[in-house]
């Protein structure tokens, strides 16, 4: 993708994700690095899992799960296991793939098969682990 | 100034002229093992040792407390706490807890299925597993980009352990660590600068360790400091999750875009 496109997706973004616009522009609060924690590491733990490979058109920019760069502060990303109310404001509109920190407010927990759904509105968030962080990816509904 | 003050003393430039000079002539050898320091072998056998020693623990219980370090895109270097509790049984049974302000999670593995469990958010996810905790290690990694808690303790002293990897060693002597005298290694390997505290004596456990990752000029640093106890107890009950009341299954997404999806 060119810069040119990423900048178009991006306005085009900031313009969906009316209600949001706090959670815009937060260049400075990513991670560019972390410190390894093992001297012994077979590979390279975060190279296959960017889980944004394969979502084009990326709704939730803002709230964007690069694990490469692994967390983004103040994004309701890096402190999973709270519910961040903040993040609830960028659903405007689901595209499948797409994934999300936290989820919005009134979802339904929905058991599929053995596996737990949520469903909030018309759209589906499968919970899923992305190395040890919960994620929500929208999803076909699975029922 | 000092062009200033040169311009208008003769004497001291041409002094300064001669010191440079001086400088100049100086061995180079010295200057170059001062860039790169030798391996000591006395340093890469110490690593050894403590790796076989590692290798013949049938069971432990190690609580590390843990900090690491982030690099935020505008060069703050910012740190974050955690404490790990690691029981395993060779070769098939581990329990890790991972507790920081961001997550809470354990690690469970009793030879034939691991599951990892959110503990505040109650998901849980359960794969089936390879038949060591080497095997569960590596596959955790490759197949679902999960940072095995405390890999070293069981890679040191196998055929992939690090010691090949070094490129400079050096010993600085015995260090206390919490009153336990061990004796302080450093060792440099690519992208890594990294020392460790050996235990002195006939028990020789890793004490502290501290990583600088040398890739960002920021050199994030990870330190973790060991408590152990070579004798835990523990029933065959510790390594299988039973899942509270409250918890819901969720998948673990692979390292293909369709094992998150699918299923």
């Amino acid at each position: 993708m060119t810069r040119t496109t990423k900048t178009l997706l991006a306005v085009t973004t900031a313009l969906l994700v009316a209600g949001a616009p706090a959670l815009a522009g937060q260049g400075g609060n990513n991670v560019r690095s972390s410190s390894r924690t093992s001297v012994n590491r077979n590979t390279n733990v975060n190279r296959n899992t960017n889980v944004n490979r394969n979502t084009n058109v990326n709704i939730h920019r803002d709230i964007d799960v690069d694990v490469d760069v692994h967390h983004g502060y103040g994004h309701g990303c890096c402190y999973d296991d709270h519910h961040h109310p903040i993040a609830a404001a960028a659903i405007t509109a689901a595209v499948i793939g797409s994934i999300i920190y936290s989820l919005p407010p009134a979802c339904t927990m929905v058991m599929v098969n053995g596996f737990t759904y949520q469903q909030c509105g018309s759209t589906w968030y499968q919970p899923q682990f992305v190395g040890t962080t919960t994620t929500y990816v929208v999803i076909a509904s699975p029922r | 100034m000092m062009k200033h003050n040169l311009r208008r003393n003769p004497v001291l430039a041409v002094a300064l002229t001669v010191l440079a000079a001086a400088a100049a002539s100086w061995p180079a050898p010295a200057a170059a093992q001062a860039a790169e320091p030798a391996v000591d072998p006395a340093a890469t056998a110490a690593l050894d040792s403590m790796g076989a020693y590692l290798r013949t623990l049938k069971a432990f219980h190690v609580e590390v407390a843990t900090e690491r370090e982030e690099v935020l895109d505008n060069g703050l270097k910012v740190q974050f706490d955690a404490v790990i509790s690691l029981v395993a049984r060779k070769p098939d049974r581990l329990r890790v807890d991972v507790s920081s302000d961001r997550q809470d999670r354990q690690f469970l593995y009793n030879g034939k299925e691991f599951t990892l469990w959110a503990r505040r958010l109650n998901y849980y996810a359960t794969v089936p597993a390879p038949p060591t905790i080497n095997e569960l290690a590596s596959a955790l990694e490759e197949k679902f980009g999960i940072e095995f808690p405390l890999v070293d303790l069981f890679r040191w002293g196998t055929t992939g352990g690090s010691s090949a990897r070094i490129t400079a060693a050096v010993d600085l002597g015995p260090s206390s660590v919490g009153g336990t005298t061990c004796q302080h290694y450093a060792f440099r390997q690519e992208g890594l600068d990294w020392q460790i505290w050996i235990q002195l004596g006939d028990f020789p456990l890793p004490r502290k360790l501290v990583l600088t990752t040398t890739t960002d000029e920021a050199r994030p640093q990870y330190q973790a400091t060991y408590s152990w106890n070579l004798a835990p107890s523990f029933n065959e009950d510790a390594f299988t999750f039973d899942p509270p009341a409250d918890a819901r299954r969720i998948v673990l997404a692979g390292s293909s875009p369709e094992a998150g999806a699918s299923k």
